[in-house]
């Protein structure tokens, strides 16, 4: 499958990379939650999720990504629910000829993704959980 | 004509439930842009945070023109933070 997204509740589990055929370069991004946001010591971030609209608008997303820059494949995972501090809570894999198109649509794909996908996230400070600034 | 708008985060947060009810158009269907304002206009608590806020339509999001029917899931989507 050339374009998957996944949404999974909690942290992601580290995953070894496919081996696309005709790749070049398999870039892999993840996103990790920091121990702080702005000036405050977290615990966790937890994510909200409108599940059904979040997959279709990754999933385009991706797809644009792809055929604008000519990828082989593209991967994303996104966390769902709480996830603690240096864990991974979102995933981009893409597999191109060469790295250049690679790079380019993984900068294009975060920036897209979070522009659009209706996901929403909480921080959780050791008393008070709130909801990040926007 | 009474729609219903699923809310997330911050706009749940604020509006303290995760759907509000709002009065608008005419023979079930109103324009997404006016349906947006008369967010703004009947729930004081979320007017302060729908600047680039937008409304989407069975999982699409709706431009301006774009008719919307009160039989529709309607959500609004705005200040996300994934990634």
């Amino acid at each position: 499958m050339s374009v998957q997204v996944l949404i999974e509740r909690g942290a992601l589990a580290p995953m070894p990379s496919h081996g696309w055929p005709g790749a070049g370069a398999v870039l892999c991004f993840e996103g990790v939650i920091r121990p702080e946001e702005g000036d405050r010591r977290i615990d966790a971030i937890e994510y909200e999720v409108y599940r059904p609209m979040a997959e279709r608008v990754l999933e385009s997303l991706a797809r644009q990504a792809k055929e604008a820059h000519g990828l082989l494949a593209v991967r994303v995972w996104h966390s769902e629910g709480r996830v603690p501090v240096g864990a991974c809570s979102f995933r981009l894999e893409v597999a191109s000829a060469h790295r250049a198109e690679g790079l380019a649509a993984m900068g294009w794909f975060i920036d897209a993704m979070k522009r659009d996908a209706p996901i929403w996230k909480r921080i959780c400070e050791a008393d008070s959980p709130q909801r990040a600034a926007p | 004509m009474s729609f219903e708008v699923l809310l997330f985060g911050p706009y749940a947060d604020a509006a303290g439930a995760r759907s509000v009810s709002v009065e608008a158009g005419e023979d079930g269907a109103v324009r997404a842009g006016a349906l947006l304002a008369a967010i703004g206009e009947q729930v004081p608590a979320l007017r302060p945070l729908l600047g680039g806020a937008r409304l989407a339509v069975n999982n699409r999001f709706a431009e301006s023109d774009d008719e919307v029917n009160a039989s529709d899931e309607i959500a609004l989507v705005g200040l996300v933070g994934g990634g």
